[in-house]
């Protein structure tokens, strides 16, 4: 309790504020992130989960503007880093922060590294990249920072291409890439999702030690709760574009109030149950253009639908202190009198 | 157990190299190495292309070539004229290694400005993307219109002092749409993988994107579509010259030699006037093609050959 009173204290790392990406189909732009707010404070790990399509990649992206140009964009809101905007900053100024201040993971370990250049080539090129710096110099950091990560024989390594070595090695030596220029932000989208679960384990493990090393805060981004009970202090759960629920990690296991999030819990396979079939949320995310204007996303899934969740669009809320809900269940989300949907309050 | 194999390597390594970490390129040189066909001819294209790079030493300087001999008229091959002499009475063996100088000149200049803007415009249009790729195919389709053998005369009457150089600069004017085309699908396709994001997401600008990140990639298909170019450059070099829209007449080359098989005559009775240009022609543009191929072969990480 101490560390979360310590953590309040700080200002936020990154903050963002009403945050709408949109893509454009046929011309039109469809929002594939709602009006998303949240802030990562220095030395967090932030956990975004929800399901595939539900836009935590497209938010990670948006916080890097690494969005395909002409097809996204983003259309409002703000994102805040230690005291600049970056949705406001050229391709050139955003630049100096991509892989300096804020480092990313991606999800594929097989394609995420140039198969015609040697490993050290591909760490050693951020550091060039953001540091003045001599290549002997470099070429010890990069053998330092692959040691780091737990890869043995690095001095051989480093000369080593991609080819050569097995997904987890890859992830590894991706995470050497991010940490080369000390980030203060790491954004992880999905890192362990393609890796076998003994591997996915070591890695997790790894970015953990990473992290209290090296002070950074982490914005996780996956599909399974388990590696967010491991691993993050906060939670933020998604579902259509939407922040359904955000509190932090033990709140959320104890007593999940979203009936998506309850749905979620429940379709994790357990080891003290006595269950012959995995629970399932039958349906699928509703696609970009059948998105419904009003009421609740999730209300034509939810098993707790009530009639007005269809009619009315609930606000995220504070039921209980730190536990921010979106879901017309609780008093708190309905929305004030004269405000219609779409206004988020604090 | 660590120390006592690190010596042994070591001892190893000082009699025999060690195998290095071998990059994905010095996989597929030594994979295109051991390919017997393409080795014979690369053999023979780097014979060919020395015999033309050396024709002035080896044989007489290219003003005599065009010189008119009325003594030495159509003669056979002899001690003294190795492939005889054409109807003119100019020396066939040194009017081929002349003329392959002027067409594996014009052949290789037209091949690298082409894949050169070619690459340029199918790379900018391919990771741009929008608007950007929108234009720059646009106007390549606009190029692609001109049917290559009308423009190709109207230009050379246009440009009334014709010379090789006007002649590259009008075939690689009209024959980069194709490459342009290729190398966008490519770097399309590559530009999808995540590194691409990820050398984006440390810092890269879209440039150094570009040129480090995404051509080494597209390298391979560019090295083939150059070398199958090169080819497909020197048939048309041949071709319009045998036309008589190529080279000028007073200058060797093979299509200018060829010309002259167009007379029943020499096709029928006077087969060293046309055969030499003929064969070395054919020879070389069969060995581009296996190269392309072995080249093609030593990319292709499926192929076991």
């Amino acid at each position: 309790m101490s560390v979360n009173t310590q953590l309040h204290k700080d200002a936020p790392l990154l903050e963002v504020k009403n945050l709408e990406t949109a893509f454009s189909i046929d011309g039109q732009y469809y929002n594939a992130v709602d009006n998303v707010s949240f802030s990562v404070k220095p030395r967090e790990i932030v956990g975004i989960v929800g399901e595939s399509g539900c836009g935590k990649s497209v938010m990670s992206l948006s916080i890097m503007k690494l969005l395909p140009k002409g097809i996204g964009k983003i259309k409002s809101g703000s994102i805040h880093f230690e005291g600049v905007h970056l949705e406001k900053m050229s391709d050139k100024e955003i630049n100096s922060i991509r892989g300096k201040d804020i480092a990313m993971i991606f999800q594929e370990p097989m394609t995420s590294l140039n198969p015609v250049f040697s490993i050290g080539f591909q760490i050693q090129e951020v550091l060039f990249n953001h540091m003045k710096i001599s290549k002997k110099e470099a070429r010890l950091k990069s053998i330092a920072l692959l040691k780091s990560v737990g890869i043995s024989r690095p001095e051989k390594i480093v000369d080593e291409y991609p080819h050569q070595l097995s997904g987890g090695m890859r992830q590894r030596v991706m995470i050497a890439i991010a940490i080369a220029c000390q980030p203060k932000l790491l954004i992880a989208d999905e890192p362990t999702t393609a890796l076998d679960v003994t591997v996915q384990a070591q890695i997790l493990e790894l970015l953990k030690d990473i992290q209290k090393v090296n002070d950074m805060s982490v914005i996780l981004i996956t599909h399974d709760l388990g590696v967010v009970a491991e691993m993050c202090d906060e939670v933020i759960v998604m579902y259509a574009g939407k922040i359904v629920e955000k509190t932090d990690v033990d709140t959320l296991f104890h007593d999940p109030k979203h009936p998506y999030t309850k749905l979620l819990m429940g379709a994790i396979p357990r080891m003290d149950e006595d269950v012959e079939v995995l629970s399932s949320i039958k349906g699928i995310v509703p696609s970009l253009k059948n998105m419904p204007k009003v009421g609740c996303k999730f209300a034509a899934r939810c098993p707790q639908a009530m009639p007005e969740c269809t009619s009315i669009t609930p606000i995220l809320a504070e039921t209980d202190e730190g536990h921010e809900v979106s879901c017309l269940l609780y008093p708190t989300s309905r929305p004030r009198e004269g405000v219609l949907h779409n206004e988020y309050r604090g | 157990m660590e120390p006592v194999t690190q010596a042994t390597s070591a001892a190893v390594g000082s009699v025999i190299k060690p195998p290095k970490s071998q990059s994905p390129w010095a996989l597929a040189r030594r994979k295109f190495f051991k390919n017997k066909i393409a080795m014979i001819s690369l053999v023979f294209l780097i014979i060919v292309t020395l015999l033309s790079i050396f024709a002035e030493p080896l044989t007489i300087p290219v003003e005599e070539t065009a010189k008119i001999n009325l003594t030495q008229m159509s003669k056979e091959p002899s001690a003294e004229h190795f492939f005889g002499t054409d109807k003119s009475g100019r020396d066939v063996f040194a009017r081929t290694l002349h003329g392959g100088q002027t067409s594996l000149l014009l052949a290789f200049s037209i091949t690298i400005a082409v894949i050169t803007i070619g690459s340029i415009v199918g790379a900018t249009a391919g990771f741009f993307g929008g608007w950007v790729d929108n234009a720059l195919m646009r106007f390549t389709d606009f190029m692609m219109n001109f049917p290559f053998l009308l423009f190709v005369i109207v230009l050379k009457s246009i440009f009334l002092e014709s010379s090789t150089a006007t002649l590259i600069f009008v075939i690689s004017v009209l024959s980069w749409t194709g490459t342009a085309r290729l190398v966008r699908s490519k770097v399309m396709a590559e530009k999808e993988n995540e590194y691409i994001l990820s050398a984006i997401s440390i810092g890269c600008s879209p440039f150094k994107t570009i040129t480090k990140h995404l051509l080494p990639n597209v390298m391979s298909t560019i090295i083939v579509q150059a070398t199958l170019t090169l080819a497909v450059m020197i048939v048309a070099e041949t071709g319009l010259s045998f036309l008589g829209f190529g080279v000028p007449m007073n200058i060797p080359s093979w299509g200018n030699m060829l010309q002259e098989a167009r007379s029943p005559d020499v096709l029928t009775s006077k087969w060293w006037i046309w055969i030499p240009p003929a064969a070395v022609l054919t020879g070389t543009i069969l060995s581009i093609n296996f190269i392309g191929e072995g080249f093609k072969d030593a990319f292709n990480p499926k192929s076991n050959r």
